[in-house]
């Protein structure tokens, strides 16, 4: 891999940031807008029944773990996203790049947006709820960093339905990572999702990850069974990823699906 | 390097057998393809005729469905890293991404062409062209000419062994064409760069090229020098054998025309 061509791509997807305000809604409005609907509505359950702080920490934590996987789906996917906006994918695919190297450098900056996008929406809920998401303690190491390869997973799958179907299919940028939010139980044990969806969120790394948090929020050890089924189905889910990406590339270049890009 | 050079003449772009099915359209059906080093060729053709599929297949972005296509010994795709290293592209159709100067645009693609301190070469393709004072611009202040000449510094600033360049001048006032082709002539004389291009000005191709490959419904029909294929066709120039291809339509007469006898 060469890393001029990775910080490249990396310094690319700033000016593309700093120069589009619009961008900085994912980045910084939603996990706002997020971190005080949660946290009004946790303060506001948890009056009804006297735990005003430990509902509205619990919805918090789940909210802003959420942001870690939702800042780092998006980041990629829209980075992509504006290569098409921009038709300006031609002009990359022509270069020595490989596929790598440009995945590469859109993470790369990704994780700038994420911390950006985590920070502000942990800075709410301090100031405004007096939850700091650093109680959690060292726990927060492996959980947002499964959560964070879940989200480029999510992405590198969102970013083959945009080379098999086009920019018709940029809702899924956002809309994809939308449908993890109800079946991760991030909000809620499993067990109060209809039976049909428990199965499915059996499956998602996301839902163990949640699981494992809300025990430590509760002031318990973490619990590393849960751990350990998230970070091996995160395995799997980031294989199929890969795997799924590569063969939407094949399918884009066999059938000449650039055409939709110049 | 000087035409005298044997090395000038040695082959750069190999294509073999090309075919490419779209459903039920042959786009390409059989081509084979040569450019030698320092050569300046067109690949000419109406509509539907299959240039740009063939071309993009030369540079990879399209996997042909039979064939190969080898660039300075590197074969396609295998060494598609390595051989998009000798390649330079440009379109007249592609902007330039708007959220990005044009100094910060060619520096990105200096560094993805592997120029470690692009400043310098982006510079120097500025001056060459006379457009300097272009540097700051942002893309979408630049007109279409302004834009084209952009690109086509972007394609020559790692001074390629090959120069892909579709419709390059369309867009352009006759005196900045004339800057252009003048400034590729020498490219091609000095580095021995070979220039293949796609255009539907046959005035520009017979000023600029000296061997032309007509193609029509997927396959060669004529390949040699200006006039010979004019002559081959019993038209008085280019235009008069674009024009009876365009009307023409089924089967063409295939001008075998032998380029290294001619």
């Amino acid at each position: 891999m060469n890393g001029d061509r990775v910080r490249a791509i990396s310094r690319r997807q700033a000016y593309v940031l700093v120069r589009a305000p619009q961008r900085w809604f994912d980045v910084v409005v939603w996990p706002v807008v997020d971190a005080i609907l949660f946290g009004a509505i946790g303060v506001y359950f948890g009056q009804q029944t006297g735990t005003a702080a430990a509902s509205a920490a619990f919805l918090l934590a789940g909210i802003i773990l959420f942001h870690v996987v939702f800042q780092a789906e998006v980041s990629v996917a829209t980075g992509f996203l504006e290569e098409t906006w921009s038709r300006n994918l031609l002009n990359l695919m022509v270069t020595p790049m490989t596929e790598l190297e440009y995945g590469a450098g859109v993470a790369m900056f990704g994780l700038v947006k994420l911390a950006i996008g985590v920070t502000a929406v942990s800075v709410v809920a301090l100031i405004a709820f007096a939850f700091q998401i650093t109680s959690l303690g060292l726990a927060l190491i492996p959980l947002v960093t499964i959560l964070i390869f879940v989200g480029w997973s999510v992405a590198l799958i969102v970013i083959g339905l945009l080379l098999r179907f086009g920019q018709g299919a940029e809702i899924l940028t956002w809309g994809f990572i939308a449908l993890l939010l109800p079946l991760s139980g991030i909000f809620y044990p499993v067990e109060a999702l209809p039976a049909a969806l428990q199965p499915i969120s059996e499956a998602l790394p996301t839902t163990h990850v949640f699981a494992a948090a809300q025990q430590v929020v509760a002031g318990n050890p973490l619990p590393w069974d849960q751990v350990g089924i998230a970070a091996a189905s995160a395995v799997v889910l980031a294989v199929f990823a890969v795997w799924f990406l590569t063969h939407m590339l094949g399918v884009f270049r066999s059938r000449g699906y650039i055409s939709r890009h110049v | 390097m000087t035409e005298s050079d044997p090395g000038l003449r040695a082959p750069i772009l190999t294509a073999t057998g090309l075919v490419k099915q779209y459903k039920r359209i042959r786009a390409v059906d059989g081509i084979d393809l040569t450019v030698d080093a320092g050569e300046r060729v067109a690949l000419l053709g109406p509509n539907g005729a299959g240039k740009t599929t063939t071309l993009m297949m030369l540079l990879g972005v399209i996997t042909p469905d039979e064939g190969n296509v080898e660039i300075v010994g590197h074969r396609l795709p295998r060494e598609r890293s390595a051989a998009m290293e000798q390649v330079g592209f440009a379109a007249g159709y592609l902007p330039l991404p708007e959220r990005v100067r044009v100094v910060e645009f060619l520096e990105l693609f200096g560094r993805l062409y592997g120029i470690r301190q692009p400043a310098d070469a982006v510079a120097a393709g500025l001056e060459r062209f006379n457009i300097t004072e272009l540097a700051r611009a942002m893309g979408n202040e630049l007109s279409s000419g302004q834009r084209t000449l952009v690109g086509i510094i972007k394609a020559t600033l790692h001074q390629p062994r090959l120069l892909v360049l579709d419709e390059p001048t369309a867009s352009l006032d006759p005196d900045v064409a004339l800057r252009v082709r003048t400034g590729l002539e020498r490219l091609c004389a000095d580095e021995g760069t070979a220039l293949l291009v796609t255009s539907h000005n046959m005035l520009e191709v017979e000023r600029l090229c000296e061997r032309v490959v007509f193609m029509s419904a997927g396959k060669v029909v004529a390949d040699g020098k200006p006039d010979d294929v004019a002559s081959s066709f019993g038209r008085a120039d280019l235009e008069g054998v674009f024009l009876h291809l365009a009307e023409s339509s089924g089967a063409f007469p295939t001008a075998d025309i032998d380029r290294e006898a001619s």
